[in-house]
């Protein structure tokens, strides 16, 4: 019998940055596991925790989007996680950050007043506040370096419906600028992602990404849940194939996301 | 005379005369229009009349409030309301128009105004508060309001500028709208609940309020009655739930979504028993409660308005079709999502409608679904509709629950589910407002903005 795989996942933050529904992304990930057969363990790390919760081995880090009064409070603790963070990543641990959580990933965001909070710098990227905020629809075509392998990656009936993009909301006054070398998540199709200006969203860090995208992301893009759950089990068990799912709803979601935009 | 004044006042009286002429519900239009004309008016009838305004906010139960507060105190007083408008200043401004006269004279003594959460410092600035009431503040329609945050702040700035004379009612199990009290010169009522449990199915649920808003230290609750409302207290300052000085004890919730509750104040004692459902109506009966001590209706009287209280359009609202009999429940955020589904949860063999509409009023924005915690229907028969049937649809697919119809045309998917003994429906705003064209209800075109 072949051996029964399990997933440790590490959310972050998980009783602040929890604003947007960004809850469902846990809960995809997690149910896609278990219909699969695959074991899921789900860790739930905040202010306070002492750094040594971060040595544990995990598979996949979530970092959800918040207001901004939990913003800067997380904002501070991250910095003393910041190195066993950077560390997993380097190491090709997955991690998916949304808004905020994207945000407090990047090189630095400059508030309203001018003033510069540094970040853990996972992204090479930055954040300035702006008075206008986009709340809309998000539809991103994936980067093409990444849609060859979230196609692999993505096990199910319904294959005919597949389409190559991603569709969220976003709901963010910051505007974030990529920096050199920096990889977008993908191309904006609808709506405004990064910075409304040059058509990115969202940026690849090794099997970091971060994005504008709540919804929540994954349970109406599986492409993307399965994706960044073989990456995860790779790093462990060597080539991973996902047993099949009907997606059938999960398209139609997606779709019907797309057309009431 | 002010002929800005009454030229705004006769427009507004063509628009409404014409508006009741063609059977639209558009109640915003006239004060909208008179607005443009008059940007003052709301100001200048309220003052020329020396109208004392009770005006409720809060993210969820300012209808059913508004509405208990009028039915409490109308024997009292003459009281104008825009119980049938829209919350928005031009909502009061429709109201005020309706009740005066071309020369700007309102009969009237009191108004109460429902005021939309964000509303409510533009509205503030332009009536004299007698009476505020705050309920509770959730997260609620991200893509309308913004942050809990920015909401906060706009209140802040409202109860700062409270005269001394008047009267701040409110909610201290909430720690959002208990804070205000220290920025206002305003005379305080708390009013609270006190349970050491809650006899409905415990629920996860989201918590807007976590950390203290004083200092960033994380509450601690001794007791946590629904999202982020209970007792709470910070480890690290001085903040904390004030003691309520009119409480709810003893709470019973029956199966047929009445509320047995005992309500107190100073030396009083109040059985309750009323024909609303939930934990959430609790606090709105308490408030309408404490409004009342403050105008000296008697006992017998609030408890009888209280007891005899029917429900508020959509809010709790029974009908019957094709022999079926229909419970609506409004639902528009996770919070009110959450307290509606552990009030349902506690009846056996639910069938359910759940209609999902992702227009401006409703919000466009649909993720607030995953903070609500659909998991407690497992067992149930649920249908779903709406723009956005099929992100429902697979809401509850990841709730472990099968949806047996998921059809976006609400009318269609209304015929399919009035199939049975009962139903439950649980719509999103405009939703709602749909519905009531199928099911004959007489306020269709309520709070049109």
């Amino acid at each position: 019998m072949a051996q029964t795989m399990k997933l440790t996942i590490c959310h972050l933050y998980s009783d602040l940055m929890d604003t947007y529904g960004d809850r469902g992304n846990i809960i995809a990930i997690q149910k896609r596991c278990e219909w699969r057969g695959i074991n899921v363990n789900i860790k739930q790390i905040s202010i306070g925790d002492p750094l040594s919760t971060l040595h544990f081995d995990f598979d996949l880090f979530f970092f959800g989007g918040g207001q901004d009064q939990a913003q800067g409070i997380v904002g501070s603790d991250l910095k003393k996680k910041a190195a066993p963070l950077k560390k997993a990543v380097e190491n090709g641990a997955v991690m998916l950050s949304i808004c905020g959580g994207y945000q407090l990933l990047q090189n630095y965001f400059i508030t309203k007043d001018s003033k510069k909070i540094p970040g853990i710098g996972i992204f090479n990227a930055h954040t300035e506040a702006s008075e206008s905020r986009f709340m809309n629809n998000l539809q991103v075509e994936l980067n093409p370096m990444l849609e060859k392998q979230v196609q692999s990656a993505y096990q199910s009936n319904n294959l005919t419906m597949y389409q190559p993009n991603l569709i969220g909301f976003e709901n963010h006054s910051g505007k974030t600028y990529l920096e050199k070398g920096t990889e977008p998540l993908g191309k904006v199709i609808r709506g405004n992602g990064n910075n409304g200006e040059d058509k990115t969203e969202g940026a690849i860090y090794k099997n970091a990404f971060g994005c504008y995208l709540h919804g929540s992301l994954l349970p109406k893009n599986p492409l993307f849940a399965d994706f960044l759950i073989t990456k995860a089990l790779e790093k462990k068990y060597g080539s991973v194939r996902l047993e099949l799912l009907d997606d059938t709803l999960e398209w139609q979601a997606h779709n019907r996301a797309i057309k009431t935009s | 005379m002010d002929l800005k004044l009454t030229l705004a006042i006769s427009t507004g009286k063509i628009i409404s005369f014409l508006n009741k002429l063609s059977g639209s519900g558009a109640t915003a239009a006239p004060g909208l229009y008179a607005l443009k004309i008059d940007p003052d008016l709301v100001k200048k009838l309220s003052s020329n009349n020396n109208l004392k305004s009770i005006v409720v906010s809060g993210t969820n139960g300012k209808t059913t409030t508004s509405r208990l507060i009028f039915e409490i105190i109308k024997s009292k007083q003459k009281i104008i309301h825009n119980r049938a408008g829209s919350n928005l200043l031009r909502g009061v401004a429709s109201t005020l128009i309706n009740n005066s006269s071309i020369l700007g004279k309102v009969n009237a003594d009191i108004a109460i105004w429902e005021a939309d959460e964000a509303a409510l410092l533009p509205i503030s600035k332009d009536i004299k508060i007698d009476t505020l009431v705050l309920l509770n503040l959730f997260r609620d329609q991200l893509d309308r309001y913004g942050e809990i945050d920015t909401t906060r702040k706009k209140w802040i700035e409202v109860v700062t500028n409270l005269p001394k004379t008047s009267m701040l009612i409110l909610n201290s199990d909430d720690p959002s709208t208990n804070y205000l009290a220290k920025f206002t010169k305003a005379k305080k009522i708390f009013f609270g609940v006190e349970a050491d449990k809650i006899n409905l199915p415990q629920i996860e649920n989201v918590a807007d309020v976590k950390y203290c808003i004083n200092c960033s230290a994380k509450l601690i609750y001794q007791t946590l009655y629904s999202a982020h409302l209970g007792k709470y207290s910070c480890p690290n300052c001085d903040f904390g739930r004030t003691t309520p000085k009119i409480k709810a004890t003893n709470l019973t919730f029956n199966h047929n979504f009445s509320t047995a509750a005992t309500i107190t104040f100073n030396d009083h004692q109040l059985t309750t028993d009323y024909n609303l459902p939930g934990l959430y109506n609790v606090y709105n009966v308490l408030a309408a409660t404490s409004v009342a001590t403050t105008y000296k209706v008697e006992d017998d009287q609030i408890k009888k308005a209280v007891n005899s209280f029917s429900a508020v359009f959509g809010r709790f609202q029974k009908a019957t079709l094709n022999g079926c009999q229909i419970t609506t429940f409004l639902i528009k955020n996770p919070a009110g999502a959450n307290e509606v589904i552990r009030t349902i949860a506690i009846r056996p063999n639910l069938n359910i409608l759940a209609i999902l509409n992702d227009n401006i009023a409703d919000g466009r924005d649909v993720s607030w679904i995953w903070d609500t915690n659909w998991e407690a229907f497992k067992g149930a028969q649920i249908n779903v509709s709406g723009t956005r049937a099929h992100d429902l649809a697979l809401r509850l697919k990841y709730a472990g629950i099968e949806t047996k119809n998921v059809d976006v045309d609400i009318k269609s998917a209304l015929a399919t589910s009035t199939n049975s003994k009962s139903l439950i429906i649980l719509p999103t705003y405009t939703a709602m407002l749909e519905l009531q064209n199928y099911q004959g209800g007489g306020e269709s075109k309520w709070h049109k903005q």
